[in-house]
């Protein structure tokens, strides 16, 4: 799992964004979204990820792995990631 | 834990981060860097006044390019472009897209398609760029040839093939006037047949080589509106296999919308001077005395100078202040 070739990402203040240069998109993230996006770029897998979070945040009801997945196959969906 | 959330906060535009509220990020999105106002052709249209001869006296040097450089890919600017002038002329050409390439930068080339030779199209592929853009104002010799003074269609034309035949992703960008608009369905067609995944085009700008042509290439309001609907069709007929991309706005209203929405990109000049908009005339900065953080930061008050809105209303009354774009103010 990997961003995809002409997709950046840069932590900003707010977050971060990523801008997917092929279309000139620019996707403005979150903290919680930069955070997952800044585990994709060293090549953590889906599994690290959750697991590294849940170091981070408090994971309530479990729903974290849900969320990260969910927000994962967003950003397959909009080209922005690729396995 | 806040579910995350990815949103498009802005839409395709020619200024990527039109509207991601610049002001909240560390620096630019996007650097359109003119590197040299040398070319080898004399474009009747040319917004930069390029031409044989016409390399700025004070260009910045090797080092000062370099280090602009190095402050781009340190200050994590994700994207840029080199154009012109012609920059493929510039003597260390090939140097600067690898620095910028093996860094992780993105990087288009804009050009006019003379120096894509099969060895320099090799180059670009190897080095990874991001894609060319290739300037293909007509879809016949006659026309291309009579817009790109010194130019000629079949080099261009041979040029962007062997960019097909090398894997680097193409681009095509077409300039109207009232002697080639009738070819735009054909010269759509034509990119989609060279390989192009991207074709761009609005309306021509009255300044720089075109204040002196304008009689030549004006076109009509007619015009326009066939121009624009071929391109609506064209943009349904061509969805899925390459973009069409067409700003029917008119500079007005570009600026207008501009004001209240800063694009997250910074035109750089050949000698390291930066502008806040290629269709604005005002300078925000100066590579060769600032930082790039001081310059972005004078970018954000440049938006809100009052001589900037002053312009831009100025422009509803009297359209032809244009013309003197390339009389810059520093702000």
């Amino acid at each position: 799992m990997k961003l995809a070739k002409y997709t950046k990402f840069r932590e900003e203040n707010f977050g971060g964004v990523l801008f997917e240069t092929r279309s000139e998109k620019v996707y403005s993230l979150n903290p919680t979204a930069a955070a997952i996006v800044r585990e994709i770029v060293p090549g953590i897998d889906e599994q690290g990820i959750v697991e590294r979070l849940r170091a981070r945040f408090e994971d309530g009801g479990g729903a974290l792995e849900a969320e990260v997945k969910a927000y994962l196959g967003s950003l397959r969906q909009l080209g922005l990631l690729e396995d | 834990m806040t579910p995350p959330e990815a949103k498009t906060v802005a839409p395709a535009q020619d200024a990527p981060g039109a509207s991601t509220g610049s002001s909240d990020l560390r620096a630019p999105l996007y650097v359109a860097w003119q590197v040299t106002n040398e070319c080898n052709l004399a474009c009747l249209h040319c917004i930069e006044e390029s031409g044989p001869g016409k390399a700025f006296r004070d260009e910045l040097d090797d080092s000062e390019v370099f280090e602009v450089l190095r402050q781009l890919m340190e200050g994590e600017v994700p994207y840029l472009s080199f154009s012109g002038g012609e920059p493929m002329i510039h003597q260390r050409f090939f140097d600067m897209v690898e620095y910028v390439c093996s860094r992780g930068g993105q990087l288009k080339i804009e050009t006019n398609g003379h120096y894509l030779t099969g060895e320099n199209c090799q180059r670009l592929a190897e080095l990874g760029v991001k894609a060319v853009q290739v300037s293909m104002d007509g879809a016949s010799r006659e026309t291309f040839n009579k817009m790109r003074v010194r130019g000629d269609f079949d080099v261009a034309l041979a040029g962007i093939r062997r960019l097909h035949a090398a894997g680097v992703p193409i681009e095509i960008n077409y300039s109207p006037t009232r002697f080639n608009m009738h070819e735009i369905g054909a010269a759509v067609d034509l990119a989609h047949e060279l390989g192009a995944y991207s074709f761009y085009t609005g309306r021509t700008m009255y300044t720089g080589n075109a204040v002196k042509t304008w009689r030549l290439l004006e076109p009509a309001e007619a015009q326009y509106e066939t121009y624009f609907a071929t391109l609506r069709a064209k943009t349904d007929e061509y969805r899925g296999r390459m973009r069409v991309y067409y700003h029917e706005m008119g500079l007005l209203e570009e600026l207008r919308y501009r004001l209240q929405n800063p694009a997250a990109l910074l035109i750089v000049l050949p000698n390291g001077l930066v502008k806040l908009l290629n269709a604005l005339p005002f300078v925000c900065g100066d590579f060769r005395r600032e930082s790039l953080s001081d310059i972005w930061a004078r970018f954000q008050r440049g938006w809100e100078d009052q001589r900037v809105r002053q312009f831009v209303d100025d422009l509803a009354t009297d359209p032809n202040k244009t013309s003197a774009l390339h009389q810059w103010v520093t702000l």
